[in-house]
């Protein structure tokens, strides 16, 4: 046995190396597999990060939801992937619609048929759409915050086929394709908008709709804290979705290049930091107590908020851009709570408020020299560009903002007229687990338990 | 000082036959006390509530002693004290205190007598403690109770068990021994009372240590006041936006002088009488000791109008002021008082922390 497999390898290793070098590959084909194997390594950073929503929205939901909250993460995901392929990925990028539509939206490579490999050493389209569907998934895991614990399984499937067929990729096509605010100079460089904004806009559509779970307010008008079953979990969820961030910005620099991925890379780092640190001291300040979903939250809202900015500003700006979500973040949640909107995974204030606000801070921030270097774009206010850059940042946001609510709050209003949004009180007090799925996700648990968890 | 409602009140009392009148009586002078929190001082009304509660409880022992009797389990064997502890000890009950109770008894030299007592003694207190309970105060959570075995002893067994509180000073045998600290003889002999408190005040001074303990037993409950002087208040729940007045003022403070009391070998259980002692003492400047009582007796006041309930006919309070009291006109002095609080607070405990080292 030993001796065959040692005369294997020896055949193998005289002959191996003769087929490899039988053509050496030219620079720019170099140049193109390493973008391209950066670009891969990116895209599956971001996909990673559905790990993180599924950790993040299970740890914060109760362990009656838990199997539910958990799968549909891979079941939507499986769907927007097919969705994508299918519509999405053409109206976002796809490049046949005339002058004049495709200001407003793409059309093309629809049942999308990449090239097997690379055409004249550019980025396989294949790499870049595996990149593309990864971050609508992102935007669409987003979206669930609002519908946490109380929406049917079917309005999922519903929404998952507009929001990644047409409202996602209208955003991304404007601001990422070509679109006219691309045009405009909007600067988003990894999508605080695009995807974060986009997402929380949905959620805050969903969340309206469904309006609050029982027992969330009392009668009059207090706020109840429905607290979630393992912040283990949750806090897992954001270490996850941290690492994978830097797939979903330093990736969006689309090449090696001359290394100015590092510093992407660098910025978010630092972003993040400063909206953990920031998050946990205003809640020990304001409350009396160091809250750790607050600072969970502040990490992600700083990793929101330097989405946009990361390849705009300077580190220093970094730092500030986070340290402002981290206390915006707080606020945020706060208020949301004061105006009696449930928002069970504070995707509004992470994903919602943060990603406003990382979107304005390039109109605050942005260097000459780095919206010289991405190409977009000129510098913010407070780097000497005047309120130009600024307006460009506020017209996206608004418009963005209202796109994806307007056109999210249609598609959930028709669902909840016919056929109904939101499961029955009973579903929702026996848990959506057993209610939508017919089992538990933590069986001896919840049985036990009765059906008051 | 003449006082006639005062004089009839207790008159009523000691003339009592039964719990049902007993009860009626609590019922009629409680409302009326409520009453008179919006025109009198507040330490008054403190001061006359406690003497309520002392009479009231008095003449249910009395009532006790005598249905033992009756019953024909004769009279007392020996002397005994019936101690208060918790608000009681410290004569800081509030309309809806519980009971926290202890009995201390003479010493006996012969086994025939002991063994009366230990018939007698915890079936009288069963007694007292049920008697209490049909008059509304409910039984201490905690079991610092008198119809507790472990807190109905002889003389003997008292300085038995603080002697094993000291030489093992657990968190909870810390907890007992400021729990004793508070202790006040209500009715019986109470020399018997002065005697229990020289077990803990000689130890103590024996072992300056156990003061660390004691503060670290009791610094959980911080004032709730935050940095920037903001209110921190119930943030969920039905009680959203109320301050737990009990917790997060009256307790800290409470702790804070019983420390500094202990601390200084002073034996006065009631917290204003603390902070005069401290005072007389030196250990607390004139100006401290004003801006700390007038802080204490703000904070009594809004215990005495923190909102309580009847459950299963026992008045229980919740110790919190609700959103709706809490009034602008409200607010200013009582982030002062807290502001007040919060700094002996941090004095006590870096006084501390400075003499015993840190950890």
């Amino acid at each position: 046995m030993i001796k065959k497999s040692l005369v294997a390898l020896g055949a193998l290793l005289v002959l191996f190396p003769t087929i490899a070098f039988a053509e050496d590959p030219s620079a720019n084909q170099l140049n193109m597999g390493i973008n391209a194997l950066w670009v891969m390594l990116a895209a599956i950073l971001v996909l990673l990060m559905q790990g993180g929503f599924i950790l993040l929205e299970a740890g914060s939901t109760r362990m009656k939801n838990a199997g539910h909250v958990a799968g549909k993460t891979i079941f939507t995901l499986g769907l927007a992937s097919i969705v994508y392929w299918a519509v999405g990925y053409g109206f976002a990028f796809g490049g046949d619609a005339s002058d004049s539509l495709n200001k407003f939206i793409g059309l093309g490579n629809f049942f999308f048929n990449p090239e097997i490999a690379s055409v004249d050493n550019a980025l396989p389209s294949s790499v870049f759409f595996v990149f593309q569907l990864a971050f609508a998934a992102v935007s669409l895991s987003i979206a669930w915050g609002g519908f946490a614990e109380r929406a049917k399984l079917s309005a999922y499937l519903i929404f998952t086929l507009f929001f990644v067929s047409v409202i996602y990729p209208v955003i991304a096509h404007w601001i990422w394709g070509g679109g006219w605010l691309a045009k405009d100079g909007a600067q988003d460089f990894a999508g605080s908008t695009v995807v974060h904004l986009t997402g929380a806009i949905g959620a805050l559509a969903a969340t309206i709709l469904l309006k609050p779970r029982i027992g969330k307010f009392n009668k009059d008008g207090s706020a109840n804290e429905i607290l979630g079953h393992n912040q283990v979990f949750t806090a897992l969820a954001v270490l996850i979705l941290w690492v994978g961030w830097f797939g979903f910005n330093a990736g969006s620099t689309i090449a090696i290049g001359d290394g100015f991925f590092g510093f992407v890379a660098f910025n978010t780092q630092l972003g993040a930091a400063a909206g953990a640190v920031a998050a946990l001291l205003i809640s020990w300040l304001v409350n009396g107590k160091a809250d750790i979903t607050t600072m969970l939250n502040g990490a992600l809202a700083g990793l929101v908020a330097i989405t946009a900015s990361c390849a705009f500003v300077d580190p220093w700006a970094a730092v500030v851009i986070g340290l402002v979500a981290g206390v915006l973040v707080f606020f945020s949640a706060k208020f949301f709570e004061k105006i009696k909107v449930d928002d069970p995974i504070f995707a509004l204030s992470v994903h919602g408020a943060a990603g406003v606000w990382g979107t304005l801070a390039n109109g605050l921030f942005a260097t000459e020299e780095l919206s010289q270097k991405v190409g977009i774009g000129k510098a913010g206010l407070f780097e000497g560009g005047g309120w130009g850059q600024l307006w460009v940042q506020f017209e996206s946001v608004v418009v963005c903002g209202a796109f994806a609510f307007v056109a999210s709050f249609i598609v959930l209003w028709v669902v909840k007229k016919a056929i109904g949004f939101r499961v029955t009180e009973e579903q929702e007090i026996i848990g959506l687990d057993l209610s939508e799925h017919g089992n538990y996700g933590y069986p001896e648990q919840m049985k036990k338990a009765g059906t008051s968890v | 000082m003449h006082n006639p409602i005062r004089e009839k009140r207790l008159l009523d009392i000691t003339e009592a036959e039964d719990l049902e009148q007993l009860r009626s009586i609590r019922e009629r002078e409680q409302s009326r006390l409520a009453t008179e929190l919006s025109t009198s001082p507040a330490y008054a009304v403190m001061e006359s509530l406690n003497e309520l509660h002392d009479t009231l409880i008095t003449q249910a022992i009395r009532l006790a002693e005598n249905d033992l009797a009756r019953l024909g389990h004769g009279a007392p064997p020996v002397p005994y004290t019936y101690m208060l502890y918790g608000s009681g000890g410290r004569y800081e009950q509030t309309l809806y205190s519980d009971q926290d109770s202890g009995l201390v008894y003479a010493d006996v030299s012969n086994e025939v007598e002991e063994e009366r007592c230990r018939i007698y003694f915890p079936l009288f207190a069963a007694t007292v403690v049920q008697y209490l309970i049909a008059l509304g105060y409910p039984p201490c959570e905690g079991s610092v109770i008198a119809s507790n075995p472990e807190w109905c002893l002889s003389l003997r067994g008292w300085k038995k068990k603080i002697d094993s509180w000291f030489a093992e000073p657990s968190w909870e045998n810390v907890r007992y021994l400021l729990i004793a600290a508070d202790g006040r003889a209500l009715s019986g002999d109470k020399v018997l009372a002065d005697k229990f408190k020289d077990q803990i005040y000689n130890d103590m001074l024996d072992r300056p240590v156990i003061a660390r303990r004691l503060m670290e037993n009791t610094i959980r409950h911080k004032v709730l006041v935050g940095v920037f002087g903001q209110l921190l208040t119930e943030r969920y729940g039905e009680e959203a936006g109320s301050l737990d007045i009990k917790y997060g003022a009256y307790i800290p403070m409470v702790n804070a002088f019983r420390l500094l009391a202990m601390q200084a070998g002073i034996r006065d259980t009631s917290t204003l009488s603390r902070i005069e002692a401290l005072k007389q003492a030196n250990v607390l400047s004139e100006d401290e000791a004003m801006e700390a009582s007038d802080a204490f007796v703000f904070f009594l006041k809004l215990r005495l109008l923190a909102t309580g309930t009847h459950e299963d006919g026992q008045l229980i309070g919740t110790g919190k002021i609700s959103s709706k009291q809490l009034t602008k006109e409200m607010k200013i002095p009582l982030k002062q008082a807290l502001k007040a609080g919060a700094k002996i607070q941090r004095r006590v405990q870096r006084e501390l922390q400075h003499r015993f080292g840190g950890r």
